[in-house]
């Protein structure tokens, strides 16, 4: 009995010593972005490189918001954050949908749904742009949004998880004469928390990054986004590397504190208080 | 009589649900889909982008010629390769990470999720200048510290066969944080009264984890399993940023194959047929999938 | 309840119509009557060519001008989309070596019409090679705008301990100078060669008196001048000189004097003033050392008008300010580019500047990437085989071989 308390007493710091060795291997390169952004351009490429700056310079930093409209583009960037937010609704009720009720030739449209994340993106681009373009939609921001609004990764995971939730419980909800949207709405969603977490910071991640559709679209850089603007300081040669780290540590942020936000949800879990 | 009627309500309730995002999937990906399976059929070329009448129906004339492109074969077994050892790594790993953060709530675990996760959203820029550096023959890090070693250099990306071994290492490091944080949740779903029961009945760790644990998460599992096999099969992104396809196209995967016909050559009409052979492979690897898991039983 | 949720719905959907609504609305046609072209331009030079626009809207009141600006990576992916859909700019720019594809398609407007009209269009005004790239099937589709060529970068701090006063003038001497400076060690290098570089090889090919003989649609890749030239090419590999691994980033390489010379652009002034100030004096250029010629690439950028713009003087007013010698001046200054004008080359900013002057020496000698709309596959199989023959230790004849005979299919097609 003592050994196995030995075990336990040491089992904790064991695990996160092997956690700390492998987050500060891991996160290497993103610490060598967030540094080299606060580089002078002629140090960036230096070898062996330099974890931390020899003259700290926010240089860049304000480089950066000379040179990019920064207002327009993080407007148009927080419009395409908003709309996935309401795709990520769509998906879930998908999911839902997918996941707890009958009806004839539900699995074979499920696949279908699946079959579209197997096709490389680039193959549907031309198609998917003449189509909008015959709806009259391009260089509208609804043509940047619309056909990302229904994501078959998002709906497989929904559709996962919701599988897991009981029957009875909506059944029974079902019995005390609850509507389907109140049961969508007012039991699913508090249950799948943890997964919403989890959609919420893909979608966010997805959506703050668009770049490519937004640029196809668009025939004004008023409908660019920032991903977009910041990938006009790439040259055809010459790449300004401190530049372009300091654009992609500045786009990470939002997303650390969006992930730090949703990421409790994850670890509080399912309320399951009630339940079998 | 009212079985009836309550079959009628799920399919109607069930329709109303899944709707919306299926309607915006038929119009953006399903159409577009069936249109690229035709122009895998034509020539279609810059030329005939520009002016519809330029194009003409060849047939099966660019599937003959794929099975002729040497290429073309170099880079199906590259993806094989790829897949067969990359996404049982990734599964692996990221499953690994997700119960060691799970063990624990303290202030430490929540800072390592977010660590772990990195990865994931490093800029793609930072990711090729990074790593360059690491797998440098002469100058890298990795070979300095097996020189510390005595040990021998090794070409880490300028040798075929370990330039796709490099990649792998690449592509799970950055694979890890999304299927990390699905597990996680998947972790969180498990009621604390099934723990209980099992130590009640007397399990120990290892009984727990392989009994109760692992079984749980299946659904969580199949998913990653799906979703990481078909993403590997469309591996693309590694090749393109560390090595665009070399040496002696060593690394090139199908879809940069594609890529590289469609946005580089205009060669369309090749480019669709070439992946609608990807497409064809994905779909037998996934239907394979649910086959197998249709065994398992309903919740 | 129920009524509960399909109220947020309504107001969900109210409030999407009313953001997209007031997002859509881009009407492009100006109220007081005046025309508006848009532009296409790439990367910083798109952001920077308002500058110049804004100058010209002063000079044209009644036309606007509206910049959009596409990072290079993805310009191609747009042009695309462009071209399918029908709805381009009025003008667009495109790199050299793209022109002959768009322009095959059926993608850039003739010019040819409007010559007269545009004393600033005779082909007459620009560099040889600039010229070249203006015509594709006996139709003018574009007016350079601005020129690049590569040249031979180099140290003359170490070229001088090696004993060497001068820059290598002829192939003999560049060779010679290379394995002098190669033989200061194990890992050293005498001259780096970019095995990614397109036009690379065919610059020594052009070197060596190779033609491409357009009018019988030979491309002359079984040529005893192009072999000559691409063993030439291998033996930098086969020798030592020139690395064959991908080696370190090449401004370290040169600032250590691992690597003492390397050919390339115009854009790399700039990138050792910024990377590598220390370097500064310790380096020079040079026109490319001489076989049968001492001929160089020409590219750059081609300004071109869509084919279906519906503002065609306006745009030929705008592409005939764009490449006035004054404007180019200008545009020298604001994106640090050379000017495709030779007249432009008079003025004090380049004749004065040494290293400016060099360019503009070897400007004079160069010859365009050939105008095929197969180029990029071509040079993307030249590149594969000499990789094949340099890193996988091929047979330079059968690989070559099999290239021209890959090649001969390719524009058959």
């Amino acid at each position: 009995m003592q050994s196995k308390s030995f075990l336990q007493k040491i089992e904790r710091p064991f695990v996160a010593l092997f956690l700390i060795v492998g987050g500060v291997l891991v996160s290497v390169p993103f610490l060598w972005m967030i540094s080299s952004s606060f580089k002078e351009e002629s140090e960036v490429l230096n070898i062996p490189p330099q974890l931390f700056p020899s003259n700290p310079t926010f240089e860049n930093y304000i480089n950066l918001f000379q040179s990019l409209n920064f207002g327009v583009y993080l407007k148009n960037t927080l419009i395409i954050v908003l709309f996935s937010f309401l795709g990520l609704l769509l998906n879930a009720m998908a999911g839902y949908g997918f996941a707890k009720f009958n009806f004839k030739g539900k699995q074979k449209l499920f696949y279908i749904v699946l079959a579209t994340m197997m096709i490389p993106a680039q193959v549907t681009m031309i198609p998917v742009y003449l189509l909008l373009n015959e709806m009259g939609l391009t260089n509208t921001m609804t043509g940047i949004v619309l056909p990302g609004l229904a994501v078959a990764f998002s709906i497989f995971l929904f559709r996962q998880f919701m599988t897991t939730i009981p029957n009875d419980l909506i059944e029974a909800a079902r019995l005390d004469g609850a509507g389907e949207f109140y049961i969508f709405f007012k039991l699913i969603i508090p249950i799948a928390k943890p997964i919403f977490a989890v959609q919420g910071i893909l979608t966010f991640i997805g959506a703050w990054n668009s770049f490519l559709w937004p640029l196809i679209i668009a025939n004004d850089e008023s409908l660019y986004t920032l991903s977009v603007g910041l990938s006009l300081l790439q040259g055809q040669y010459a790449n300004n590397y401190a530049l372009q780290m300091a654009g992609a540590a500045f786009m990470v942020i939002p997303i650390v504190i969006i992930f730090s936000f949703f990421q409790k949800y994850i670890v509080e879990g399912f309320t399951m208080s009630g339940l079998k | 009589m009212k079985g009836i009627l309550k079959s009628v309500s799920q399919a109607k309730h069930g329709l109303m649900f899944i709707a919306p995002a299926v309607l915006i999937l038929f119009v953006f990906s399903i159409v577009p889909i069936i249109i690229a399976f035709f122009i895998s059929f034509t020539d279609l070329n810059l030329k005939g982008l520009a002016d519809w009448s330029n194009i003409s129906f060849i047939g099966f004339e660019n599937y003959v010629e794929l099975f002729s492109d040497e290429l073309f074969h170099k880079s199906i077994y590259n993806t094989i390769f790829y897949v067969l050892i990359g996404v049982p790594l990734v599964i692996f790993f990221s499953l690994g990470i997700a119960l060691l953060l799970n063990y624990g709530t303290s202030k430490l675990f929540t800072v390592f999720r977010a660590v772990y996760y990195m990865p994931s959203i490093t800029n793609i820029i930072a990711v090729a200048v990074v790593w360059g550096y690491l797998y440098n023959t002469e100058y890298g890090l990795f070979n300095y510290l097996l020189s510390l070693l005595s040990a021998d250099k090794i070409p880490w990306l300028t040798d075929p066969t370990i330039a796709k071994l490099s990649l792998i290492i690449l592509a799970v490091w950055k694979g890890i944080g999304i299927n990390m944080i699905i597990f996680l949740a998947a972790l969180q779903g498990i009621p604390q009264s099934y723990y209980e029961a099992a130590k009640i009945d007397g399990a120990n760790r290892f009984q727990t984890l392989f009994y109760v644990t692992i079984p749980l998460l299946r659904y969580a599992t199949f998913f990653v399993t799906v979703t990481t096999l078909i993403g590997w099969m469309q591996f693309f992104e590694e090749p393109f940023v560390m090595t665009d396809g070399g040496p002696l196209d060593g690394t090139i995967s199908i879809a940069l194959f594609i890529y590289k016909n469609g946005f580089q050559f205009s060669e369309f009409g090749y480019a669709a047929a070439g992946s609608f052979i990807l497409f064809i492979f994905i779909i037998v690897t996934t239907l394979v999938q649910f086959k197998v898991r249709k065994s398992d039983t309903e919740y | 309840m129920r009524k509960k949720s399909s109220i947020i719905l309504g107001v969900c959907l109210l409030a999407i119509s009313m953001v997209l609504g007031a997002c859509s609305n881009s009407d492009n046609s100006s109220s007081d009557g005046s025309k508006e072209i848009t532009v296409w331009a790439m990367g910083e030079e798109g952001k920077k060519l308002s500058e110049l626009s804004k100058k010209f809207e002063e000079e044209h009141p009644d036309i606007k001008v509206n910049v959009q600006a596409i990072p290079w990576e993805n310009a191609h992916d747009k042009l695309l989309t462009a071209v399918a859909s029908q709805k381009g700019p009025d003008i667009v720019q495109l790199g050299t070596t793209w022109v002959p594809e768009f322009a095959d398609a059926g993608a850039l407007l003739d010019l040819s019409p409007h010559l007269e009209d545009y004393p600033e269009f005779k082909p007459d005004n620009y560099f040889e090679g600039a010229a070249e790239s203006m015509t594709f099937n006996d139709e003018v589709i574009g007016v350079p705008w601005y020129v690049e060529t590569r040249v031979l970068y180099y140290r003359t701090d170490l070229l001088k301990e090696a004993g060497y006063e001068e820059p290598p003038a002829t192939w003999d001497e560049l060779k010679e100078a290379a394995t002098t400076l190669s033989d200061r060690g194990d890992d050293y290098y005498g001259l780096d060669i970019d095995q990614n570089d397109q036009i690379t090889p065919f610059i020594f090919a052009w070197q060596n008196g190779y033609e491409i003989d357009a009018e019988n649609n030979n491309l002359n890749f079984d040529s005893p001048e192009f072999r000559e030239a691409m063993n030439y090419y291998h033996s930098y590999f086969e020798e030592g000189i020139s690395q064959t691994t991908e080696g370190v980033d090449m401004v370290q390489a040169f600032k250590d004097g691992v690597k003492p010379m390397f050919f390339s652009g115009p854009w790399m002034i700039n990138i050792l003033n910024d990377q590598a100030p220390d370097l500064e004096g310790k380096w020079d250029v040079a026109v490319m050392p001489e076989k049968e010629t001492n001929k160089s690439s020409i590219g750059g950028s081609n300004l071109s008008i869509f084919h279906n713009s519906e503002n065609v003087d306006e745009s030929l007013e705008f592409l005939s300010y764009m490449n006035e010698v004054e404007t180019q001046l200008e545009w020298l200054e604001i994106s640090n580019t050379l000017p495709s004008r030779v007249k432009a080359w008079e003025d004090p900013a380049l004749s004065e500047n040494k290293m400016l002057a060099t360019f503009g020496e070897q400007l004079e000698n160069t010859k365009a990437a050939p105008q095929l709309k197969e180029f990029e596959k071509i040079a993307q199989e030249l590149l594969a085989s000499i990789e094949r023959i340099n890193v996988g230790g091929a047979d330079l004849d059968k690989e070559l071989d099999d290239f021209s005979k890959k090649a001969n299919e390719i524009i058959e097609d």
